[in-house]
């Protein structure tokens, strides 16, 4: 429960108030607001910091932290498979608040976005007193205490290579028992990334989806999803191999 | 703190603390239009315009939009004018209940302002985050696009009805029409259906105007001041004894007026479901017990000066419980060992509580066995349906205060008023006439809300402080705490002749009530009479077992009964059909009942008071129309066209479309009535006073179109109130498919006497015999072409001759329950190797009689089979070991969005229902019982997979894939 507000102006007094033991970072909020937990936390809503906006210099795209999930649907410089996901991450409601680094920070355990993004090899810049630091996403969501003390300012992506993605849900926009995405840069080099096979969105080697052990719960036993998880793996590698994009 | 928002053009500021939502500030600043769905931004009730651009406000803080610019409805709302949009959702019907509507017209109108002429599926995406559980999203998407129109200058056609050949006429065949827009309501006419000026045409709703406004009209909308806010103590555990409760904390804490539990509220047997006097067995609830049966149970109840006071008074509450087994499973529940649930003392009326066997149902036609014997195969089949929650987005809610008689006034987002308010009094220790029940307009019920729940919580809270106390459930607590669908396993074991004949069909059901049994022996009744009318077999037998178990409790939910029935007995067709290698139609077509056809188990199974020597008999049957006309609409003819049904772009994917047949009631013979009081205004205008509880459905529309047909007006002159115990005749209220039919018929029958009461002036002032007067058109005409107007009239009777003041009051019960009929007809298709089943297409065509309003008789089929595919693909209440449900929240409990829908087509095929108000049956119920078995069968049709159990999840398919 939210007891004490701060909307700083610039990013330095943004990260001097992370220091607090008791903070959280408000983007659009969308997933603070909704927690039930009801001991106290300190808000710092990073509105008023110029974070938002998406630019290509043509060989990567950078998206700024706090830009609308909605904006990437609507960005042309985006690339089509992830503005698909980030349409699915979430209605438009949500979509209007709810920000690419609050859907970061947040780390829903089944974020289609989230895979997305580290299927296409994402980075993240985050801002710390005096520096900025580098980090791959799946180096921040392995050790999310990297985002301690640091706000992050944006998120980057190759603007190049062939993606796919595909997944398995009870109804055509439910959030999926298992997804797959991949994406092969230039070089031809392959990543895919999976939910629903781990407590969050990993990437897989390709040649270990057979070796997955999924957790297990209501809408699909781990037998299931490590079933399934073979022939979305399958599907989408096809894809970007075989020269089309889904 | 303070925040400055510039709200509707205007800056205000208003004061807040830090945690506070959005949501809860606009609603304390007055703006009602900002609705509570859910804490956490899923169902987009309170969704507003920040800076323009469409956002939930339950999940947006107020200090966010400190410096932002906010819309919401209110800003739209000039009074007598109505904005594009809001014109847009009167006229297609896009309007139900209306909870949502503010939400989802901010929504159009954030997108027309990005995008005048968006395509729709981008109306379906700007409507992607508002749940709606009540129109199936289609009239609604059509509105956007209408308002687009219109915003943009082009042309719009009015929504005129769409009239279908009969093609059981030999030569018609509507083939060659144009297909008409996907929101004309589609009518198949009868030719034996009289003319009629008002009933049958697609009227506008008569509340439509403060539904589109967002106007205060929902209970949360009274604002008294003072008010207290209640929050209740819910049992964590599935089963265990109340050891002791230490209070003394909470009482202490500043701000905390009442806390209240069995140790300080009289225990009072009694049984919540609303229903009519006497109450079915068992009563088997107290408001406040030493026992806790679910998770989710009543321990207390705390009143306090805020919500957050409230619930820090709740976490003080000390309970020691002692744990006791539970059990989940209806079949475990009934066999020997099983934890007894009720083994109080006084409880009341349970077939045998030791055993957990709160009723044993029996009814049968003669022998069973004899049918049996002569039957050349006998097909014995079980199927197991499961738990669903009806969630209308306006959750429970109640507010009760003393009002300056010191009488206890209780606003409730009730179905039932008048069965709440004899129900309530014997627990509160009040004589009924000290007890007022208010119904202001209901954000969606689906029978959820044919239910005393929170109404004695407020009152006992009110008695115990003397100042007005409002409880709302959150969402969590209307999933586990409010009532649900029965689970239920059933047996159907059916003889069939070599002709395809049926000669026996019997029907065996465990049936799962959780730990109390309201609606437990009523639904369970209806499951009997469903299961076996729908088609002739000479000997019939019915056997259920209701069992208490410690599942959050089930009670009436839209259908009642029917959907867990006909989902049984549409999968057992459909397998012996494919069994005697028939075609499934041709297969029931021998066995289904038409008119004259009798409806023998009915004797037996039915709660009203009866004749019991007159045999019910179907007296209008529409089935054969609506199956050719389902057939036509989903191309049931793709079945046998391998290229369709096997994709060869899509290898993975396998195609089929699957049948299901329904027949329902409408409302229960003998015992449903309902009442109307008709008045004149000085101007013409009339009064409509009714006791019937419109949930959303469009009744008060349809009662209204009903007298303006009789006393010559147009719907505009009708104002309906609606329901109010203090000023309204009784009804039954809103339940069993019987508004339209029930409440219709008192409303024709009052609108008559009124008739007769207008004819007699006029025929004076006209000087001819009354005979001769005709009125339409809100005037009495006579032959030669003279007329005077009604206005004349009621000035004349009012205030210059004989006065006295045209009026009447009427009620009605009917002896019969002429049974609705309809053709469900789904097109899906499998991914073989995941299991997921997409449903591209629902085609439900109906025989509810004559439709009085084919708008909203289209919007009842639309909705409903919405509702229905839910029941079948996707939605489940699931729990964990110790019964803690596991999915309290939209997502986890998936209702399906506006922007993933199947396409939609409702056929309303007529039939000239003699007994019924202009010849109307029955249409809120039906929609909800074919959709699971038709994806059930369209399922068999492309895979050859029989799956047993709903829902169709990918698993479950896949699974049944592996074994197949």
């Amino acid at each position: 429960m939210i007891t004490q507000y701060h909307r700083p102006l610039t990013l330095d007094e943004a990260i001097a108030l992370t220091a607090r033991p008791d903070v959280v970072i408000i983007a659009g909020g969308t997933s603070v607001n909704a927690d039930p937990d009801r001991s106290p936390v300190t808000a710092v809503d990073l509105q008023a910091l110029d974070l938002a906006g998406i630019d290509t210099d043509g060989e990567s795209v950078r998206i700024g932290a706090t830009t609308h999930l909605q904006d990437l649907v609507d960005s042309a410089l985006v690339p089509a498979v992830l503005r698909d996901l980030a349409r699915r991450e979430a209605p438009n409601t949500i979509r209007n608040a709810a920000t690419v680094g609050g859907t970061i920070g947040a780390v829903d355990s089944e974020s289609e976005l989230l895979a997305g993004l580290l299927a296409f090899g994402a980075t993240v810049t985050l801002a710390h007193a005096g520096s900025t630091t580098e980090h791959a996403l799946d180096e921040i969501l392995d050790e999310p205490t990297l985002l301690n003390g640091g706000i992050m300012t944006s998120v980057s992506i190759p603007s190049n290579g062939l993606a796919a993605a595909d997944r398995t849900g009870r109804t055509p926009m439910d959030r999926p028992i298992v997804m797959a995405v991949a994406h092969r840069d230039n070089a031809g080099a392959v990543r895919l990334a999976m939910t629903g096979i781990a407590s969050r969105p990993m990437l897989v080697d390709p040649e270990q989806v057979a070796s997955l052990n999924p957790p297990s719960d209501f809408r699909g036993s781990s037998d299931y999803r490590k079933s399934i998880a073979g022939v979305l793996a399958g599907r989408v590698l096809a894809t970007v191999t075989g020269g089309g994009s889904a | 703190m303070t925040v400055t928002l510039t709200i509707n053009g205007q800056r205000r500021s208003l004061e807040c603390e830090p945690f506070e939502s959005l949501r809860t500030v606009l609603r304390r600043a007055g703006y009602h239009s900002v609705r509570y769905g859910s804490d956490t931004g899923e169902t987009g009730a309170a969704a507003v315009l920040v800076d323009g651009l469409l956002i939930s406000a339950d999940v947006m803080l107020a200090v966010q939009a400190d410096g932002h610019d906010i819309e919401t409805i209110e800003g739209l709302s000039v009074p007598g004018r109505l904005h594009p949009i809001q014109q847009a959702f009167i006229e297609t019907g896009a309007i139900q209940s209306g909870y949502s509507t503010p939400a989802t017209i901010l929504a159009a109108k954030a997108l027309i302002a990005r995008n005048p002429d968006p395509s729709e599926d981008e109306v379906r995406d700007a409507l992607s985050g508002i749940l709606d559980r009540e129109t199936g999203y289609l009239r609604p998407v059509h509105a956007v696009l209408r308002a687009a129109a219109v915003m943009r200058g082009d042309d719009t056609d009015s929504i005129d009805i769409a009239y279908l050949d009969s093609l059981l006429d030999g030569e018609g065949t509507s083939a060659d029409h144009d297909e008409p827009s996907e929101i004309a309501p589609r009518v198949v006419p009868s030719s034996d259906v009289p003319e009629t000026r008002i009933v049958g045409k697609p009227e506008t709703k008569v509340d439509a105007l403060k539904l589109a406004k967002g106007n205060p009209a929902f209970t949360d909308d009274v604002d008294l001041s003072g008010t207290l806010i209640a929050k209740v103590l819910y049992s964590p555990h599935a089963h265990a004894r109340i050891v002791s409760i230490d209070d003394s904390k909470a009482r202490a804490l500043a701000g905390v007026r009442a806390v209240l539990h069995h140790g300080n509220v009289p225990r009072v047997r009694y049984a919540s479901g609303g229903q009519s006097y006497p109450n079915p067995l068992p009563y088997d609830q107290v408001s406040f017990d030493d026992k806790v049966r679910f998770v989710g149970d009543r321990v207390a109840a705390v009143a306090a000066d805020t919500e957050e006071i409230a619930l820090a008074a709740i976490d003080l509450i000390d309970v020691t419980y002692e744990v006791l087994p539970a059990v989940f499973d209806e079949n475990e529940a009934i066999l020997d060992g099983a934890p007894v649930i009720h083994d109080e003392p006084d409880m009341e009326g349970a077939h045998d509580a030791s055993r957990n066997i709160v009723h044993h149902l029996k009814a049968d036609t003669g022998d069973i066995e004899e049918g049996f014997a002569v039957a050349d195969r006998v097909f014995e089949q079980t199927v197991r349906v499961h738990q669903v929650h009806a969630t209308p987005i306006e959750p429970h809610i109640a507010i009760s205060a003393w009002d300056s008689d010191e009488r206890l006034v209780i606003t409730s987002s009730t179905q039932v008023p008048f069965h709440v308010r004899r129900m309530i009094a014997p627990l509160l220790g009040l004589p009924v006439k000290q007890i007022r029940i208010i119904k202001p307009r209901i954000g969606g019920g689906f029978g959820v809300k044919q239910e005393m729940l929170v109404e004695d919580i407020v009152a006992h809270l009110t008695m115990a402080t003397g100042k007005p106390v409002r409880l709302e459930l959150t969402r969590e607590e209307e999933f586990v705490s409010s009532r649900t669908r029965h689970p239920q396993t059933t047996t159907f074991k059916t003889g069939v002749d070599a002709d395809g004949k049926l000669t026996a069909q019997e029907m065996r059901i465990v049936a799962n009530t959780g730990p109390y049994g309201t609606h437990g022996l009523t639904v369970q009744m209806v499951t009997g009479l469903r299961g076996l009318s729908s088609y002739n077999a000479p000997l019939k037998r019915f056997d259920c077992r209701v069992a208490y178990t410690n599942i959050p409790v089930p009670g009436a939910y839209r259908g009642y009964g029917a959907p867990q029935a006909l989902y049984a007995l549409e999968v057992h067709m459909d397998d012996i059909a494919f069994a005697l290698g028939m075609d499934p139609i041709e297969f029931r077509r021998l066995n289904w009942t038409g008119v004259g056809d009798p409806l023998d188990i009915a004797q037996q199974l039915g709660e009203g008071d009866q004749d019991a020597d007159i045999m019910p008999l179907v007296t209008s049957c529409g089935l054969e129309e609506a199956v050719v006309q389902g057939q036509r609409a989903v191309d049931w003819s793709r079945r046998n066209d391998p290229a369709w049904k096997e994709p060869a772009d899509r290898p993975n994917i396998r195609r089929g479309l699957g049948f299901a047949m329904m027949m329902h009631g409408t409302a229960i013979p003998g015992l449903d009535m309902g009442g109307a009081s008709l008045k004149i205004n000085d101007d013409g205008s009339f009064n409509l006073l009714v006791g019937a509880t419109d949930l959303g459905t469009g009744s008060d529309t349809v009662l209204a179109q009903i007298a303006a047909e009789v006393v010559g007006v147009g719907t505009d002159d009708i104002i309906v109130y609606a329901s109010d115990t203090d000023m309204t005749p009784f009804d039954t209220g809103a339940y069993a498919s019987s508004t339209t039919y029930i409440s219709g018929m008192a409303t024709k029958r009052a609108a008559e006497q009124v008739r007769e009461q207008i004819v007699a002036r006029a025929a004076e002032m006209l000087e001819v015999g009354a005979s001769s007067v005709d009125l339409y058109e809100g005037r009495a005409w006579v032959p030669d072409g003279r007329s005077v107007s009604l206005e004349t009239i009621a000035l004349s009777t009012l205030h210059q001759a004989g006065q006295h003041q045209i009026m009447a009051t009427a009620s009605y019960v009917s002896p019969e329950s002429p049974p609705p009929y309809a053709a469900q007809f789904a097109e899906i298709e499998v991914d073989i190797e995941t299991g997921q089943v997409t449903v591209n297409q629902l085609v439900m065509a109906v025989d509810c009689g004559v439709p009085i309003n084919p708008i909203t008789a289209a919007g009842q089929v639309e909705g409903g089979m919405v509702q229905a595919l839910g029941y079948g693909h996707c939605e489940e209440m699931v729990y964990d070991e110790d019964g803690r449900m596991l999915n309290p929240s939209f997502g986890p409990y998936k209702i399906y969005r506006a922007d993933e829908m199947p396409r939609l087509e409702a056929i309303l095929v007529q039939t000239m229902e003699a007994s019924g108000p202009f010849g109307a049956k029955a249409i809120a119920e039906i929609p909800k019982d074919g959709v699971a078995p038709a994806i059930r069968n369209a399922i068999a049709d492309a895979t050859g997979v029989r799956i047993a159990n709903i829902p169709f999840t990918p698993e479950r398919v896949w699974n049944a894939l592996q074994q197949a």
